[in-house]
């Protein structure tokens, strides 16, 4: 058992030997850890992003010719058997690509589009406007749904949406960031 | 009643001694290290305080959470970090895409807060959104479309991990 011994206790004097008392510290440290443990959070939550910061209209003092518009993707989720992603150049419709809507269940209640994350991904790599590593805009991707779509629906789209990914350059680090940033339509 | 042969055994009884001494210090050491990883990680309050009746989504690609204001929607209500912030019915019973008052003037109050604490500092304008997988998208938009307006464009969803895809930084 621990102790401290000074030598001491000669010469008549008392002794200032003294013995710790472990155990009840070990067993207070057990204790702590018990309800730490306990107590613990284990969550492995993560966030999606989507943003309200959309391009905004024209600048009206440019002339219309010289302002360059960004492609945008427009994935319309309303229809029951099929996606819908509309590639437009403001409010021209470039080009209109059906996907099946085909639901794979995964653990528990969830469930993914992956024939709708490999359409986008191909899509973005042909159509897409940003694709530059040294370009740190992202394509604007806007999803349409119905007022009774379910947020886990919403959430399996936003998700196939951000699955294209591709690297960018800040200084001389790499990262890798969505090629698509995501808002909502307000019809 | 002194017991002799425990005694004698112990000591060895011309054999070598079985006494051992535990090494007591490495495993408090040990202890402690446990003690002051829990310590810091400890949250009273809780890190992420998820509502029980709040079913999550999930999905690959995420990216890490981060310190905003916590709007939920559980069942009808609305808080935000906790507090009650109004609740869905009026937009559940119109049906379609509104500007939650209450939620509204929170959201702005907290911003407007932000900025006479932090005069000069950047307001990010990140509100994370935690929202049951059942929820209709009309209330969805609606949270949405209130937050964007009160000065926080940048929505987040809080969902569960897949660890699927690559997770963002």
């Amino acid at each position: 058992m621990a102790g401290i011994d000074t030598g001491g206790g000669h010469g008549g004097k008392r002794s200032v030997n003294q013995e710790i008392p472990l155990i009840p510290f070990i067993d207070f440290l057990l204790c702590l850890v018990s309800f730490l443990l306990m107590t613990a959070v284990w969550t492995q939550m993560s966030r999606i992003n989507a943003d309200a910061r959309v391009p905004g209209p024209p600048d009206p003092d440019k002339e219309l010719e010289e302002q360059k518009k960004d492609l945008t993707l427009h994935v319309e989720m309303r229809g029951e058997e099929k996606f819908q992603l509309v590639w437009k150049e403001g409010n021209t419709v470039r080009d209109t690509i059906d996907v099946p809507r085909k639901q794979v269940r995964l653990n528990g209640d969830d469930f993914s589009y992956p024939d709708l994350s490999q359409k986008i991904t191909e899509q973005w790599g042909t159509t897409g406007s940003h694709r530059a590593d040294s370009d740190l805009k992202r394509d604007q991707a806007v999803l349409h749904t119905d007022n009774t779509t379910k947020f886990e629906d919403i959430i399996a789209v936003i998700d196939s949406i951000y699955a294209p990914q591709r690297l960018i350059k800040l200084g001389g680090a790499e990262e890798t960031i969505s090629a698509f940033n995501v808002t909502f339509a307000v019809d | 009643m002194p017991l002799a042969f425990v005694a004698k055994k112990v000591s060895g009884g011309g054999h070598k001694s079985v006494n051992h001494d535990i090494p007591l210090i490495p495993f408090i050491d040990f202890l402690l290290c446990i003690v002051l990883f829990l310590l810091a990680s400890f949250s009273a309050s809780g890190e992420l305080p998820i509502d029980k009746s709040v079913r999550l989504p999930s999905a690959d690609n995420v990216e890490d959470m981060t310190q905003a204001p916590m709007i939920a929607v559980a069942g009808q209500m609305i808080l935000v970090d906790g507090i009650p912030a109004g609740t869905t019915r009026p937009v559940k019973e119109a049906n379609r895409m509104q500007k939650l008052d209450e939620l509204f003037n929170i959201l702005k109050g907290r911003r407007e807060v932000f900025k006479q604490i932090n005069p000069g500092k950047d307001f990010h304008g990140i509100a994370v959104l935690q929202v049951d997988r059942e929820v209709e998208a009309v209330v969805v938009k609606s949270v949405f479309q209130t937050a964007a307006l009160a000065g926080y464009p940048n929505v987040s969803f809080m969902v569960k991990n897949r660890g699927g895809g690559k997770k963002r930084g």
